[in-house]
Parts: C-alpha cells; sequence; structure tokens
C-alpha cells in the first residue's frame, strides 16, 4: 500500500504504524475488532492472495451488489488507517527521516491567540 | 425539573440553548461529544480526523459508497465546516412550501429571523485581495466559460491570515475562535453568563408524556435519568431520527427516517505545473452563482482538504498513489455538489439502534451530477492543466433529512410549530427537519429556524 518510492520512506521503514492506535483507537470496537481479525488472517496468506484482495477492494467501486460492499468498506477502512499514519507527520522512535507529509510539501502555519 | 433539555449543540442547538437560556428558563444542554475549546482542538488531521467525528471519522452509507463527516463534540458539525453562510433564495423555499404546506418557509418571511441571527455572528466576504492561486485559477477558468461565480460569504473574524496564517487547519476545530462556529457564537457566550452544559452525555431514549418528557441516556458510561417539561432535539439530521427511531416513535410517525439528502459532493483534482498550494492563507473564497447551474440543480465549490482526506479520495495503491500525493502542492481542487432528491434516502436503525443509511443516486442527481463534473472538468482544461484525477467516492457533509416539518402526520414528522406531531412536548428545528436538500450551505438556514423556535417557545 505503501512502499518505498524515491525520497518517499516504506510504511514499515518510517514507523509510523507505532501510531496506530491514535487512528484505532477512536473507531467503534466492534468496527475494529473485525478489522483487527481480517487482517491477522491476511497477515498469512502468500502475496498472491493479497494482490487479490487489493484487486478486488480496488473493482469494487465499479460493481453494485453481492460482496462489492464489503470490499469498498474494506477500502475505506484499510486506506483509513494505512494512510491516516502514513501522512499523520508521525514517525517511528528508530527512524530519522523526513515524514512522508515533509517530503510531499506539506505545512500550515498556525497564529494562535 | 428543567423546563428545557436541548440534545445536540450544533447550529441549531448551541441558538436555542443561547436563546432559552437567555431568556430565563431552567436549561441543560447535553452533547454527545467531548468539549473541546479553542487551545484544546486536536492539532493533526489524523487527530482531529479521528477524535472530532462520529465514527473516528468512518462512517458510510449501507452501500459504502459515501462517506458522511459529522462531528462530535460541543459545536457540532459547525466545528468542522466552513462556516459558509448563504440564506436560502425562493428555488429553495417554493419547494420546501410546495412540499410541507408551511407557510411561514419563504425568503420575507424568514428575513427578520435571518437578520437576527446573522447580528450574532461575524460575517466576512472574501473580496479579490484575499485570494489566492487556487481561486485565482477557477475565477479567471469561469470568466473565460462564461460561468457566473462570487466570493463568499463565511462566519470569521480576524484570522490572521495576512500575518501567514493557514486557515485550512481550522477544519479540525478554529485554534483561535476566528471562525464562527455554534461554538464561539452561542455556546461560549451562553456559558459565560451560566448555562448548564453536560458534554459526553449520550441521549439514549425519550419517553413523552402529558405533562413532561424522561430522558434516558449516559453521562461517561453512567446512566442518567433527566425529568424535563419540554425537550428540543437538535441532534442533526442522523443524530436526531436515529433517537427517535430508537425512541420507538416510528409506529405513530410513519414519515420517520423518510427524505435524507446530503448534496452528494463529487471532488476533481486539477494537476499543474507550477505549485498551487491550495492548503496555504484563506483556502475557500469563491464559488459558483450561475443562474444556470442553479436551474440544473449543482454547485461549484473551489475547496481543497490536508492530505488524508486526498488521499482517501483517489483510487489508486502504491506507488502510483505516491506518486499522485507527491503533486499535492501542484493540485487544484473543484467539487460540485448536487441538489439530491430526498426519495432516494432514508435513516433507519438494526436491531441494536445502529444507524443505517441508505442513500442511492436518483436518475436525476447522476444527471445533475455528470453535467457538474463535465463542467469542471472544461474549468480544468481552460485553466491549462495538466492532468485531472478523479475520486471513486463521494462525501456527505450536509446532512438533512429524516424528521420533515410539514402539515400532514403521514408524510412529515414535526408540525409548524416545530413539535412532533401528537407530542407537544418534543420540538426540532435543526436540518433532519429539512423537506428537501436546498442547494444552498445548510448550516445558517439551520440557525434561523432555530431562532424563529426558540422565539415562540419563549411566547409560549
Amino acid at each position: 500500500m505503501a512502499p518505498e518510492n524515491g525520497e518517499l520512506p516504506s510504511y514499515s521503514v518510517c514507523g509510523c504504524i507505532e501510531h496506530v492506535d491514535d487512528v484505532a483507537g477512536y473507531a467503534p470496537e466492534n468496527d475494529i475488532k473485525d478489522l483487527g481479525m481480517l487482517l491477522s488472517i491476511l497477515s498469512f496468506m502468500p502475496d498472491f492472495v493479497l494482490q487479490w484482495f487489493v484487486k478486488a477492494m480496488n473493482d469494487s467501486h465499479q460493481k453494485n451488489g453481492g460482496l462489492s460492499d464489503l470490499f469498498r468498506m474494506l477500502d475505506f477502512g484499510i486506506k483509513g488507517i494505512i494512510l491516516g499514519t502514513y501522512y499523520s507527520g508521525k514517525t517511528g522512535k528508530n527512524y530519522n527521516g523526513k515524514s512522508p507529509l515533509e517530503l510531499i510539501g506539506f505545512s500550515i502555519n498556525r497564529i494562535e491567540s | 425539573m428543567y423546563d428545557f433539555v436541548v440534545v445536540g449543540s450544533g447550529s441549531s442547538g448551541g441558538t436555542v440553548a443561547h436563546n432559552l437560556h437567555e431568556a430565563g428558563a431552567k436549561i441543560v444542554l447535553l452533547e454527545a461529544g467531548k468539549f473541546f475549546r479553542k487551545d484544546t482542538f486536536p492539532k493533526t488531521e489524523m487527530d482531529y480526523s479521528a477524535q472530532l467525528f462520529w465514527g473516528g471519522g468512518l462512517e458510510f452509507d449501507s452501500q459504502a459508497r459515501t462517506a458522511f463527516l459529522r462531528a462530535k463534540c460541543v459545536g457540532g458539525t459547525t466545528i468542522v465546516n466552513q462556516c459558509l453562510m448563504d440564506r436560502f433564495d425562493d428555488v429553495a423555499f417554493d419547494d420546501w412550501k410546495q412540499r410541507s404546506g408551511v407557510d411561514f418557509l419563504s425568503v420575507a418571511k424568514m428575513l427578520p429571523f435571518y437578520e437576527k441571527i446573522e447580528a450574532k455572528m461575524k460575517l466576512h466576504t472574501f473580496e479579490k485581495e484575499e485570494t489566492k492561486r487556487n481561486a485565482q485559477l477557477f475565477t479567471a477558468a469561469c470568466d473565460k466559460l462564461g460561468h457566473k461565480w462570487k466570493y463568499l460569504r463565511r462566519g470569521m473574524s480576524d484570522c490572521k491570515v495576512e500575518e501567514g496564517n493557514d486557515c485550512i487547519g481550522c477544519l479540525g476545530g478554529c485554534f483561535r475562535d476566528s471562525k464562527q462556529s455554534s461554538l464561539v457564537y452561542s455556546v461560549q457566550v451562553a456559558e459565560q453568563k451560566g448555562l448548564e452544559i453536560r458534554a459526553e452525555f449520550e441521549v439514549e431514549k425519550i419517553e413523552h408524556f402529558a405533562d413532561h418528557v424522561l430522558i434516558h441516556g449516559f453521562q461517561n458510561k453512567i446512566k442518567q435519568e433527566i425529568k424535563t417539561k419540554k425537550v428540543v432535539i437538535a441532534a442533526g439530521s442522523f443524530g436526531t431520527t436515529q433517537l427517535m427511531l430508537k425512541s420507538g416513535f416510528k409506529a405513530k410517525l410513519p414519515a420517520l427516517g423518510k427524505g435524507f439528502c446530503q448534496h452528494p459532493q463529487f471532488m476533481l483534482f486539477g494537476v499543474f505545473d507550477i505549485p498551487v498550494d491550495a492548503h496555504k492563507a484563506n483556502f475557500q473564497t469563491v464559488g459558483s452563482d450561475d443562474p444556470n447551474f442553479r436551474k440544473q440543480g449543482f454547485k461549484l465549490e473551489n475547496v481543497f482538504a490536508q492530505p488524508i482526506s486526498v488521499g482517501m479520495l483517489f483510487r489508486t495503491y502504491g506507488k502510483q498513489h505516491q506518486d499522485i500525493m507527491k503533486k499535492y502542492r501542484y493540485m487544484s481542487c473543484i467539487e460540485v455538489a448536487v441538489r439530491d432528491q430526498p426519495e432516494g434516502g432514508e435513516i433507519s436503525i438494526d436491531k441494536k439502534g445502529k444507524l443505517i443509511v441508505t442513500k442511492t443516486l436518483t436518475e436525476q442527481d447522476k444527471r445533475r451530477r455528470d453535467t457538474g463534473l463535465a463542467t469542471i472538468k472544461n474549468i480544468f482544461s481552460a485553466q491549462g492543466a495538466k492532468e485531472v484525477v478523479d475520486s471513486p467516492f463521494y462525501f456527505g457533509l450536509h446532512l438533512m433529512g429524516g424528521c420533515s416539518i410539514g402539515v400532514d402526520e403521514q408524510k412529515s414528522v414535526v408540525n409548524p410549530q416545530f413539535q412532533v406531531h401528537g407530542h407537544k412536548n418534543i420540538y426540532i428545528a435543526d436540518t433532519s427537519i429539512y423537506p428537501s436538500a436546498p442547494g444552498i450551505n445548510p448550516s445558517l438556514t439551520a440557525a434561523t429556524l432555530s431562532q424563529k423556535m426558540s422565539e415562540e417557545l419563549i411566547k409560549s
């Protein structure tokens, strides 16, 4: 979902997974439990199954009914957690480089009162 | 016993609570979300998306086609929207009047209430000098193609943009109380005068009796019961409708949950050779103002978002996705907001009381969407965009309907006095009472209707 790409570090290298609870901690308990179970199962699957799974999520937007509703929901959920942490500006303890947020040139100024 | 309990603290609940408290009523304002202040709002997009929204920022319709953005905090969705303050026009009110049979729904009859609510907030209409490249690209292309546009009117004051402040940050709560959310112009004002506010109080059920109402709920997971003479439910289209359904009113009110609409918003991104930096300074200053678009049932907004939200909209993964995100600073964004038909939407609950939102785009909605998207593509082409990136997702920030106002008990939930049909001690005045989508930002009118309702409550 977020490999190394030029100056952008891979998801695992930048260590943003350490902040996953900052995203998942506020979602409904049952949703997170279900998602966690699914990700645990997927972690044991071979690459070709994962590739099929990602393709099924992507293709679900062009389909109606059947499992497509479920795959679209998973697409939202998985993207939400991965992109939410990857572009959060937060990185892991062992990562010393710039965050993906800095590398795409995002910064905002806050003038607080 | 309280005179009034107000459930929800957004544009409607904040207004009602402020007015009733000022008039001397014994009142408590209940809010399911936390009480954040300007100095305690979460600072990053990740943190505010997770902490300020229902569902931790992920709430969808039953088919997972559309994402809903519904805030859960004191101030409600006015905390996370842009506080664009537009009055409704004849097109919107005429449709409402025709659908509801309610006589006061007209520009002329609502005018005094608009004026009163506007006097409570600080409003600003942008000028040319305040626009940046994102807006300048939009207006130049509109001029070239003959589309009318306008500078937007926003609830804001002293935003310090000229000193370098970037207003996109206030989509996670304004950290200087400049944005005119209901927290700023009503809730905190009333709080200073002694209004009782109970945050993190989730109302589970209401029971109606001849001379009082019982409110059942939980505050910080501790069971609570509150007795009041009257209750004003102002928890928004989803919250109010869900509470009414959980309280068992569907059997007596067949229209409950019907007519959900949301101005479905579809975003397109144009990519340019030199940076646009659409996230800097004033971030939304202009929008379409074209009578032809109004007739065709859509409007265009010159918007943008922070990187996580932008990333969520793209259909790709991996390197392809990252390659688009690397162009973040070079992107301009225009969205089409469709004036959707209420017939395509319904709010219901499952056996556990969990919200189920069904939203199907009607053929007319799809035509309006497609016309709007084609118009945006022409605008990007006229701007000289090198690439246009679309999204399979759309989202709803203007959640309306479910407890429609009207004279017919079979087709509506609330009577012209804002009372639930057959239940004289329960009132509703938030966006859930909207009989249809106005095609105009709904927040100001929700506050205005609540101004009218609270004046009538005070008189009675």
